[in-house]
């Protein structure tokens, strides 16, 4: 019983066979999409609705930072909007915290939006009108705390995005990097849980994007904050999340962390997504390495205990500069003092090229 | 049926119905008459209290302050000491009062309308139609029920006025509410406003410029509307250009018309500074 209650409370976001349907006859697309496994093309055309998400059943984890990735049209956005409910699911259920969302009425929902499930937009949606140090406190200017505590509160909340000396300008006068960090600053000075990021850097240009990403997941992970972050672009999703979920026509094809993904691709579609995903810092030893002792007796006259050693955890990028630092034939994999395996310097050339071109050839 | 004699059983019909409804409302339109008559002859009485260059000097301060130029103050009240020198104060005032009523009346009524009506687009396939038709019929036609229930005199102007000014700003005010861009609601749900936070937080300042451009036309459709009421006794500029022309006295009709344009616009220049743009929010804070 006690086992249950805590792993409750470590999830914080969870979807348990959650579907948005879009048009009339609701029930009927679902009941032939679910039962009799017809395409969403299909039921557009039979039934005229369009299905958002479907089926999609998922748990995001305390200080877990959870990434949906899928192309446009994908339903990822729509499947945001159901974990804060600005979209109504159609079937389903979508628990904050452990409160189903479809229970809650009016005062309470607005209690669970305020304090505890914040959102960033990809539009941003700073308020023209409204100084940067306003904007960012308007959280706090909704729940009705004084303005003095709220203005002090969105100071603070700049100065963790590093924009402190920018609070009494006005949204227009901020780069779109600026205003990102603000809108990200907006939804720290309620001080949520979770924070949900609808493709929050999909306009910023590559280098902007790159460093809020670094300094999104720091103050994420330093804060202690949950995350589901969207985005249309799977590099982003594999230096962001812990977890990655893909997403394709509503549906949830893989979930896993991004080393699960790149090494073992659920189908033709992520396998072609991850395809031209480097994996230099995602493969690591224990997955290229072969054994030691197979390769000891091809290899005779080498003392497997002079070669240089790196743990089962060590990835691509840092064994290939072990090996030829070394200037050795092989690399032994040792974890706990024993000897486990073994990489040559083929193993790392396949495994950079990746797993499933290994076994084509 | 015989129609020759049709027209005039149809008259006949028409002044019955209307004898009808003078007798038994007689009373309620002697007190809108009263109510709206004594509205503009306050408004008159206070416009009329100081002396015409002090004014001429409030409204070129109020210019000054609005729009931040010395130089529109200083044309609002070389404007106004104008209209004062060619004699027609009294009948500038006496306009002015009466606009300034209309205007607020139909702002009163037009605003809240026109927000219920953006908030419930459903309302729309009811007022729309009704104000294409308010827009569409020539203004000249509201003065006929104004004049066959109220009489000759400033009420019945006041009414014409009224109806002719609901429109723009009320048109306006819906479309600046339906307008706000889908992100900014969504920003205002996500951060969990009660529906009054979501309207007064961020719903109207984002309208706010379309409104105030609804006030600004209605003011100017005030202004048309009072001229042409000078027929029904509106008194003012509209009724010594009607006067005017009637005896053939084109220089005072010229008098009245040169008024009528200094004080149109004065007050147009007046509402549109008055309308807060956000290039102005950015510029007070540089």
């Amino acid at each position: 019983m006690k086992s249950s209650v805590s792993c409750a409370d470590d999830v914080l976001v969870s979807c348990r066979g959650v579907w948005k349907v879009f048009g009339e006859h609701i029930e009927d697309a679902i009941q032939a999409s679910r039962d009799q496994g017809i395409s969403k093309k299909q039921i557009l055309q039979d039934h005229g609705c369009v299905i958002g998400v479907s089926d999609v059943s998922l748990d995001v984890k305390r200080g877990e930072i959870f990434c949906i990735m899928g192309l446009s049209g994908s339903g990822k956005s729509t499947l945001i909007r159901l974990l804060n409910k600005l979209i109504e699911p159609s079937a389903g259920q979508v628990l904050v915290k452990g409160q189903d969302l479809a229970t809650l009425d009016g005062p309470a929902l607005r209690n669970v939006r305020s304090q505890h499930i914040g959102m960033v937009f990809q539009s941003v949606a700073l308020l023209p009108h409204r100084t940067v140090l306003e904007n960012v406190a308007f959280g706090l200017e909704v729940q009705g705390v004084a303005k003095a505590e709220r203005l002090s509160a969105a100071q603070r909340s700049l100065d963790k995005v590093g924009l402190s000396d920018w609070a009494s300008r006005y949204p227009s006068e901020l780069s779109g990097g600026m205003q990102q960090r603000v809108g990200l600053a907006r939804v720290l000075t309620c001080d949520p849980e979770i924070i949900l990021m609808d493709e929050p850097f999909s306009a910023l240009d590559p280098l902007i994007r790159r460093q809020l990403q670094d300094e999104f997941r720091s103050l994420t992970k330093s804060l202690g904050k949950s995350a589901v972050f969207i985005t249309h672009d799977l590099e982003e999703a594999i230096r962001l999340g812990d977890r990655i979920a893909i997403m394709k026509d509503g549906v949830i094809i893989q979930v896993g962390t991004a080393e699960d993904i790149v090494l073992n691709p659920a189908d033709g579609y992520v396998a072609d997504f991850v395809a031209g995903i480097s994996r230099l810092h995602l493969v690591r030893a224990h997955s290229v390495m072969a054994c030691h002792a197979a390769w000891g007796m091809r290899h005779p006259h080498i003392d497997l205990a002079t070669l240089p050693v790196a743990g089962p955890q060590a990835d691509l990028d840092e064994l290939i500069n072990c090996l030829v630092l070394s200037r050795r034939e092989a690399l032994l994999i040792v974890d706990d003092g024993q000897p486990i395996g073994i990489v040559t310097p083929t193993d790392l050339l396949r495994g950079v090229q990746g797993a499933e071109r290994e076994a084509r050839a | 049926m015989n129609l020759s004699t049709f027209p005039a059983n149809f008259d006949a019909a028409v002044d019955a119905g209307l004898e009808w409804l003078t007798d038994s409302g007689a009373q309620v339109f002697d007190w809108i008459n009263g109510v709206l008559t004594s509205l503009v002859d306050a408004l008159s009485w206070v416009l009329n209290l100081a002396p015409f260059y002090v004014v001429a000097l409030a409204i070129g301060a109020l210019a000054w302050r609005l729009s931040g130029h010395w130089r529109s103050a200083a044309l609002t009240v070389i404007g106004l000491l104008v209209c004062a020198l060619i004699g027609m104060w009294g009948e500038t005032m006496s306009t002015l009062a009466l606009v300034l009523a209309a205007t607020t009346l139909a702002l009163l009524v037009g605003i809240p309308c026109g927000v219920i009506g953006g908030l419930w687009p459903k309302l729309d396939g009811v007022v729309e139609p009704v104000l294409d038709l308010l827009q569409t019929l020539p203004p000249y036609i509201y003065l006929l029920p104004a004049i066959a229930l109220l009489g000759y005199g400033s009420a019945t102007a006041l009414v014409a006025t009224f109806i002719v000014a609901i429109p723009p700003v009320l048109r306006l005010t819906a479309l600046g509410i339906r307008m706000t861009p889908r992100a900014f609601i969504e920003l205002g749900e996500a951060s969990g406003t009660r529906p009054m936070q979501l309207f007064f937080k961020i719903r109207l300042p984002f309208a706010l410029p379309s409104i105030m451009t609804g006030v600004n036309q209605s003011l100017m459709m005030a202004f048309g509307m009072v001229v042409i009421a000078g027929i029904v006794g509106s008194g003012g500029l509209g009724e010594a250009i009607y006067g005017a022309i009637r005896t053939l006295d084109i220089a005072r009709s010229i008098d009245a018309a040169l008024a009528i344009v200094t004080l149109t616009l004065i007050l147009d220049r007046l509402a549109q500074n008055a309308t807060p743009s956000q290039r102005e929010a950015q510029n007070n804070a540089h």
